[in-house]
């Protein structure tokens, strides 16, 4: 049997919103996934709980402005570490045309903005998960270069 | 006639008599039985009232049996206030038009506050960004990205100086909304030391700064939080040191406004923030003040949501309450003691991004039932709630929407219009008892302190989130255009987002030009001597007060701060 997903939830830096990513976090939990909610994290610190926790999928929110500052860098923090499967989804307050930006330029998988349905977030993570582990390796190979 | 004698009805205020109520309850029990199909009388025992009041299909003077009209109700201006805090009400003054003003520099924030007085609104509401509300300089790391996004950067004296530019302090009404107690012990002491440069006396100065510890600890998460006990003493000295320094200025908002959106009914909402007050007037009276001292500058702030008479009961209802307690617990002499003032904010949480223009509609409701629950300040969301903070067109037709009930609807020309309706007497009743239930609760687990350090609080607003979530998703709750009525091709707005990305480069060049122009030795000894104060039992008030005016910027007293109270760990539930 497939190991059940790992997500590893922050709100992303100094944003002070926890009734969204906590709701999230629980209806994830309650669809079968392995969740961690660190609370407030910058970047680097997102990025060491997901390594420790090996997880699959590392989830941010922001309601206050940091989506296209901070949410990149975790990407790329993320793919520096050699961490190539992690998938980063996104939920929040932005406009629509940030998210577009962030799925399309910034590596960002997914941003769910307000009015999403849970099912939808479930959904799309554990396809995602799904593909990723199809796809390509399950455990994570730091790059030599 | 009924016979006012009949002593066993409380005699002749009593609203309906015995023999009267008799009669109404044995023909509703005939109309029920009679004039009802049984489908209606199933629904019967099924509706309730977003915070579980339940509600009848017909109300009647059943259902306020036992109220005597001057006690419970009473006049406006006179005990117990429910029906209002001033006698002529809006007659006399119209409630406060005060829209949210923030993004950006504070220079891009003078141009908007100009606008919207320009445009007739009579005070101001100032947002910070997110580095200025949790105590961070636009510079220090943890601001990276977040200045001056959803509000104003403020770091030194010289950004609230720019901010009020060619505004007359002692004109204007500032409501300054720092979150936290530390930060209202730094941003309005630049606000009060900006008008003392300007030979504004302190007695002129009018406004409100939020100040609720339970924003800190509880409403919302953040990355560095100082421990209850900690926040709740620097709310206490902001309100002790303003009442005895600056009389019309309101030292505290107790933010039930962010408590509702962040996930309680309207029952928690006020009862916790008047638990905040309890003890706020229970820790300055042990410092000697008397209660008549601070009680007439405490304020609070509600959240105006969706449950239209529901929401206009709680503010009745919100009003008794405070006054019983001022009068009954702590023995007010002074009536301007038992008077509830209170901001209303309409509820951002209802906004959907999805057809935002709905959300004007939305806004006009909650504006409304604000209006008709007698509040002294309103701020109507924007359309645009749900992708930004407002942007200059939405603002206006905020603006504008209030301006259309104080001058077109005729709500204002009477007061309390809503008295007497069976239903919304019933529900106002309702809500007091439930609102002293509630406050009860919470010092029967030792106080708001004490539920908040143990996560208590925490835990009662994610569960409560989480049965509101769970009605949202399967459509027991309904959001037209969302969840309800959804068009196929829902439409989300193109709405142009302000973005100021040259603000962090701005207020970078102004903290290294104030680094380099200021008098270090004065700023440290100022930093040191406040420092030496966090450990004793004075208030820390003056000593931020003399900071400021040595030019030391907030980022550099929050973290001395932190440094010497250490950080709490907000409980991740």
């Amino acid at each position: 049997m497939d190991r059940k997903i790992k997500v590893v939830i922050a709100k992303l830096g100094l944003d002070i919103h926890w009734r969204g990513v906590y709701l999230v976090a629980q209806y994830l939990k309650e669809a079968g996934m392995d969740v961690v909610y660190l609370g407030n994290k910058f970047p680097a610190e997102i990025v060491e709980a997901a390594i420790e926790e090996d997880a699959d999928v590392v989830g941010l929110s922001s309601l206050s402005g940091n989506h296209l500052s901070l949410g990149p860098i975790v990407v790329d923090m993320l793919r520096e570490k050699g961490l190539h499967n992690v998938q980063v989804f996104m939920g929040g307050v932005m406009p629509p045309e940030h998210a577009k930006r962030l799925e399309k330029e910034f590596g960002i998988q997914k941003v769910y903005l307000p009015d999403t349905p849970m099912e939808e977030i479930i959904s799309g993570i554990s396809t995602a998960v799904k593909n990723a582990r199809l796809t390509g390796p399950v455990s994570y190979e730091i790059k030599s270069d | 006639m009924p016979d006012r004698t009949n002593k066993d009805q409380k005699g002749p205020d009593h609203l309906f008599s015995g023999e009267h109520i008799q009669s109404i309850k044995d023909q509703y029990q005939d109309w029920f039985n009679n004039s009802l199909r049984d489908a209606d009388r199933e629904t019967e025992g099924k509706y309730f009232t977003h915070s579980g009041i339940p509600i009848k299909l017909i109300h009647t003077p059943a259902d306020i049996e036992g109220m005597n009209y001057v006690e419970d109700l009473g006049f406006s201006g006179q005990a117990p206030y429910l029906r209002g805090v001033y006698p002529n009400m809006y007659r006399g003054r119209l409630f406060t038009v005060r829209q949210l003003a923030g993004l950006g520099a504070p220079e891009d924030c003078n141009e908007r506050v100009c606008y919207l007085l320009d445009h007739g609104a009579t005070g101001v509401s100032i947002l910070f960004d997110m580095p200025t509300i949790r105590g961070y300089n636009s510079d220090d790391p943890e601001a990276e990205g977040n200045v001056g996004q959803c509000g104003a950067a403020v770091d030194s004296i010289w950004d609230i100086d720019a901010y009020f530019k060619d505004i007359d302090l002692g004109k204007v009404s500032s409501s300054i909304v720092t979150h936290l107690p530390s930060t209202s012990l730094v941003i309005p002491a630049m606000y009060f030391a900006v008008a003392e440069q300007r030979k504004t006396p302190l007695t002129q100065v009018a406004g409100t700064c939020q100040n609720d510890f339970i924003m800190e600890t509880c409403i919302g998460s953040g990355y560095e939080i100082l421990p209850p006990a900690v926040s709740f003493r620097m709310q206490c000295d902001v309100v002790e040191w303003i009442c005895n320094n600056v009389p019309r200025w309101n030292p505290i908002s107790y933010n039930g406004y962010n408590l509702r959106e962040a996930g309680t009914d309207a029952v928690a909402e006020v009862g916790i923030a008047i638990a905040n007050a309890i003890a706020t007037a229970e820790e300055l009276i042990k410092r000697g003040l008397k209660f008549d001292d601070f009680a007439p500058r405490l304020s609070f702030f509600w959240d105006l949501h969706n449950d239209f008479f529901e929401e206009i009961a709680k503010c009745r209802a919100s009003r008794k309450v405070w006054y019983k307690i001022a009068k009954e617990r702590f023995g007010a002499q002074q009536p301007k003691s038992m008077l509830m003032r209170y901001h209303v904010q309409t509820a951002g949480v209802t906004l959907p991004a999805t057809e935002p223009l709905n959300n004007i509609a939305r806004s006009a409701i909650q504006g409304l039932a604000a209006v008709l629950g007698g509040g002294q300040s309103l701020h109507i969301d924007s359309f645009d709630e749900a992708y930004s903070a407002p942007t200059e067109e939405a603002a206006l037709v905020s603006l504008r929407t209030q301006q259309i009930i104080q001058a077109e609807t005729g709500v204002c020309s009477t007061v309390d219009p809503l008295a007497g309706s069976y239903y919304v007497e019933y529900l106002t009743d309702q809500m007091v008892k439930r609102i002293f239930d509630y406050v009860e609760k919470i010092e029967g687990l030792g106080g708001l302190v004490q539920v908040v350090e143990s996560g208590w609080l925490h835990r009662e607003i994610a569960n409560y989130n989480n049965k509101y979530q769970q009605k949202i998703e399967n459509g027991e709750t309904k959001m037209v255009g969302v969840n309800f009525m959804r068009a196929d091709k829902a439409k989300t707005a193109p709405i142009r987002v302000f973005e100021y990305p040259e603000t962090y480069s701005r207020q970078k060049a102004k903290l290294d030009r104030l680094r380099k122009e200021r008098n270090d030795r004065q700023v440290q000894e100022s930093l040191d001597l406040l420092r030496k104060k966090c450990h004793t039992t004075e208030n820390l008030f003056p000593y931020c007060l003399e900071a400021v005016k040595k030019l030391a910027t907030l980022g550099e007293i929050e973290e001395l701060f932190r440094e010497e109270f250490g950080l709490w760990a907000f409980p991740l539930l």
